[in-house]
């Protein structure tokens, strides 16, 4: 056989296999968008790629329909015997379809994931992150789209009555410079990031009756350099870490690292406190608790 | 001082052959190696001072592996390297290039050293540990550039040079060295016939007018023929025959070396031997 | 007038204008002089400049204590540390940066061509993302872990390159070194893979570099290292003129060539690691430099790697000067200054070459 005819026959092979590939995985999602049209309310079958959600999903009632979590997720404890189905940067598609979900909670970053899941006919929840009226508004939208919003009402109003409280605490008490550290390498002041002026933390921080020295940088994460934090002058140094890198068990190790900065207002008031707990980093239903937490520490007399 | 290599043997192979299947066991095993390993066997040379002596032979025949061990860059496996009395293996790099020094083929710098740092580099035998070049080696790098007739391209760089000016650089580079012997591998074989010639005369002159003893390796015969007082010729790793150019630069001999029938007669206007190929055996 | 003595009054004239005859010391010593200068003038003014105000007599006002003295903190606490690592770092990647192109005869080696920084890097994620807690004592784990990632890559490098008893092939260790870097790199990537979402952030941050030490501790820890490396150094520049001619030129004019190979590899990579440890990866330093003093003094390395080790030095501290100033109070990581500055420079030196 010529050269020629042989080149020619090869292609056209590669391209046979390419339309029986593509026509094939058409075949599959449209066999899934059948099963898609069915389950809502008790019958749906959610997987949760984001901390934040799985929590809400469980918070507002819709816990026993989770039935796929993301790697980092570990609240509440009931999620612990969950399969794990990856993360923002890992997602396992094919284990997220082999649990043949109805709603995938995911993040707004991933595209691909969201448009294939559009294509197969399952419904996405985008997670957006945001300040605390995202975080009250998430809360009531998973209501909606898993048919649990009178509970999910009820959560919100809730939380709101929490956080009136601690406003209600705090209430007249002088308003000290709070530096809130969200995150830096283990026994040493580098890589440090701290909340800006923007986002959850931020607006928990300043519910609990403190102000944020870094509140004029309009952006959720900062990372400051070392004349930044001396200039800035913080009265309370808070840390608030999940638990992993920084162990409970040598908080007091992690606050002496600050005493190399000797002029700020909180290392001579030793006012330096490491919080360490996932309820403090998570923008879901336990950000209540966290600002309490937060109040109590900066306003210790108010809660005696 | 006397150059001498004494029943020197030479294998690439690093470290001791084992007995495998690639093992080529064509001899009796020694000093580890199997015979067929060896580039150089059982070779013993002699070079007398002032002499201009080439190492003739075919492509791979062992010449350059030759030179190499004569200059002390390649230790020998079995047999010495003499100069003087003195064995080239315990001398450090520095003392031995003191009084050797060496031309390769091709030199190519990876920076773009101008035609005087490259000639200075040779006088770093002669240097101190932190000793920076002063008013004498300067004069001897001067002389040497002007003894090669490469003075006027002292400031220039030599990647920018031709071919013929290039070699003439590293020769002069090599004299820095004042060395009592120079070894030279190939020193023609990139450039045209003017050049060739030009080299050629040089050496010459040089060998007369400052005694340096000169080992040449070459496979241009009519080279050889021109400048060499001593031949020796290599084939397969051993000497074949060594002596004066006229007596052992015959049609037999190129035949055994080079499979070759050739006419080598004397050329009364070139002043020495010529050889002239005729056919292939 | 015969030829001969034309042509011999030719020569002399010819080499008496020779700028490259004139006497090494005579510019060594105005090398080292000018560059030296302009190094310690960007040393002293550095750290008067940054993204808040201070005073100069209030930061030596010894009537304030010093833990009130916000503007001593700032000057001694902030950037004295930092403007010094700045100087070490750069000065030793500069270094480091002659001393690879020199042995592995190639203008374009970096100190990163042979997978140091990588092995540097896989430490420092293994710590990051894998919290693997090896903190010996009260010194952090991310510099101890980089040290040991770069002395173990250093270790497989030199293992692989080096054949028994004989010189390395350059052509060898460049393999060596760079199916080392890719393998460590492909590593680094899976091991971000993994992390969650701050930790691949805190990774990809990491490999931009930070000079912003903060005390003198990592500086004083990084210092042994850096003072061995520079004093191999010292002992290499003649012979990395005559390496950078190939190994069996360099022993037939008198260098020891299997020591000197040794020598400017091992020094190399401590520079390189002690860099790499105290600051992260910053790249485009042990380039850039040496191309940029090549061009102002030559290419004798006895004046170069002088050079480039002052000229290194100022020249990150000059980057990380425009990067925690421009944008502040947003700060710029030094990597990227230093990328932004060597691409274009390269770009250039290839158009200029063209």
């Amino acid at each position: 056989m010529a050269a020629r005819t042989k080149k020619l026959i090869a292609a056209i092979a590669v391209l046979i296999a390419c339309a029986i590939s593509v026509s094939a995985l058409q075949v599959r999602l449209k066999a899934d968008t059948t099963t898609a049209q069915r389950g809502v309310g008790a019958n749906a079958r959610i997987v949760s790629l984001v901390p934040a959600l799985t929590e809400m999903f469980f918070a507002i009632g819709a816990g026993p329909q989770v039935v796929g979590i993301g790697n980092f997720d570990n609240f509440p404890p009931e999620v612990k015997t969950l399969p794990r189905v990856g993360a923002l940067l890992n997602p396992d598609t094919e284990r997220i379809l082999a649990l043949r979900p109805t709603l995938v909670a995911t993040y707004g970053s991933q595209t691909d994931l969201n448009e294939q899941f559009a294509r197969a006919g399952i419904k996405t929840f985008v997670y957006r992150h945001g300040g605390i009226s995202t975080i009250f508004q998430t809360m009531r939208d998973l209501g909606d789209a898993t048919g649990h919003r009178a509970q999910a009402d009820r959560v919100v109003r809730d939380l709101q009555a929490r956080l009136d409280a601690v406003r209600t605490r705090v209430k007249g008490l002088q308003k000290p410079r709070v530096l809130l550290v969200i995150g830096r390498q283990p026994k040493a002041l580098r890589e440090i990031y701290v909340s800006g002026g923007q986002g959850f933390l931020h607006e928990m921080l300043e519910i609990a009756g403190g102000q944020n020295v870094f509140a004029d940088v309009l952006r959720e994460s900062v990372q400051p350099s070392q004349e930044t934090l001396i200039a800035r002058k913080p009265d309370i140094v808070i840390e608030t870490h999940a638990e992993g890198m920084f162990q409970t068990s040598d908080v007091s190790g992690e606050q002496a690292v600050w005493s190399a900065l000797s002029s700020l207002p909180a290392v001579r008031n030793r006012r330096v406190h490491v919080l360490i707990g996932q309820y403090l980093v998570v923008p879901g239903p336990r950000f209540a608790q966290a600002t309490e937490t937060l109040a109590r520490t900066i306003h210790p007399e108010a809660f005696k | 001082m006397t150059l001498s290599a004494t029943q020197l043997s030479y294998s690439y192979r690093q470290g001791p052959a084992k007995a495998g299947r690639y093992a080529r066991k064509t001899g009796p095993a020694e000093a580890g190696h199997y015979a067929g390993d060896f580039a150089l066997r059982d070779i013993s040379v002699s070079v007398a001072p002032g002499s201009l002596t080439g190492l003739l032979g075919p492509n791979g025949c062992g010449k350059t592996t030759l030179l190499k061990l004569l200059s002390g860059v390649l230790k020998p496996e079995l047999g010495s390297v003499r100069l003087g009395e003195r064995e080239m293996r315990l001398l450090s790099a520095r003392a031995v290039a003191q009084q050797i020094a060496v031309v390769p083929q091709e030199t190519h710098p990876a920076f773009d050293f101008t035609v005087m740092e490259m000639v200075l580099m040779g006088r770093h035998p002669h240097l101190g540990a932190f000793q920076l070049e002063g008013p004498s080696d300067l004069a001897i790098a001067r002389e040497s550039l002007i003894a090669t007739g490469t003075a006027h391209l002292a400031g220039r760089a030599y990647m920018t040079l031709s071919g013929g000016e290039k070699q003439r650089v590293v020769i002069a580079s090599a004299l820095a060295q004042k060395p009592k012997v120079l070894l030279l591998d190939e020193p023609t074989a990139s450039l045209d016939l003017g050049y060739q010639l030009e080299i050629a005369a040089l050496l010459k002159q040089l060998n007369r007018e400052r005694g340096v003893t000169m080992v040449l390796a070459t496979h241009d015969l009519n080279l050889a023929a021109s400048v060499c007082d001593t031949l020796v010729l290599v084939r397969e790793g051993r000497v074949l025959m060594q002596g004066p150019t006229n007596d052992v630069l015959t049609s037999a001999t190129v035949q055994q070396l080079y499979g070759v029938i050739a006419d080598v007669t004397f050329h009364e206007r070139a002043g020495h031997m010529t050889v002239i190929p005729v056919r292939r055996q | 007038m015969s030829d001969a003595i034309s042509d011999a009054m030719r020569d002399t004239v010819a080499l008496d204008n020779v700028a490259a005859v004139r006497p090494i010391r005579a510019r060594l010593v105005a090398t080292v002089a000018g560059f030296g200068a302009v190094t310690v003038a960007v040393c002293l003014l550095a750290p008067l400049v940054g993204s808040t105000q201070i005073s100069l007599t209030r930061v030596f006002d010894r009537s304030i204590p010093f833990a009130n003295n916000v503007d001593a903190q700032i000057f001694f606490i902030a950037r004295l540390p930092r403007v010094l690592s700045g100087a070490l770092v750069g000065a030793a990647l500069a270094a480091a940066g002659v001393v690879f192109q020199a042995l592995l005869r190639n203008p374009l080696a970096t100190p990163f061509t042979l997978g140091v920084s990588a092995g540097a890097s896989l430490g420092a994620m293994l710590v990051i993302i894998l919290g693997v807690n090896i903190a010996a004592g009260s010194l952090p784990a991310v510099p101890l872990a980089s040290l040991a990632g770069a002395s173990i890559a250093t270790a497989i490098v030199y293992w692989l390159a080096t054949p028994y008893r004989r010189a390395m092939s350059t052509s060898v260790l460049l393999l060596a070194g760079v199916t080392l870097n890719s393998f460590f790199s492909a590593l680094i990537m899976f091991v971000q893979y993994i992390a969650d979402f701050s930790q691949a952030y805190r990774a990809a941050r990491y490999l931009m570099g930070d000079l912003d030490i903060g005390s003198f501790d990592p500086l004083v820890a990084a210092l042994p290292l850096v003072t061995v490396a520079f004093v191999a150094f010292a002992t290499l520049p003649s012979a990395l003129n005559m390496l950078s001619l190939g190994p069996d030129a360099a022993a037939t004019r008198g260098v020891d060539v299997v020591r000197a190979q040794r020598l400017a590899f091992f020094s190399a990579s401590l520079a390189t690691s002690a860099a790499v440890s105290l600051a992260g990866p910053i790249g485009f330093v042990g380039i850039v430099v040496p191309h940029l003093v090549r061009l102002m003094v030559g290419v004798d390395h006895r004046i170069v790697l002088p050079a480039s080790t002052l000229f290194g030095a100022a020249f990150l501290v000059v980057c990380d000067l425009a990067a925690r100033t421009l944008l502040a109070p947003i700060e710029i990581p030094v990597g990227v200054v230093t990328a932004i500055i060597g691409g274009p420079f390269f770009l250039w030196l290839l158009v200029r070459r063209s």
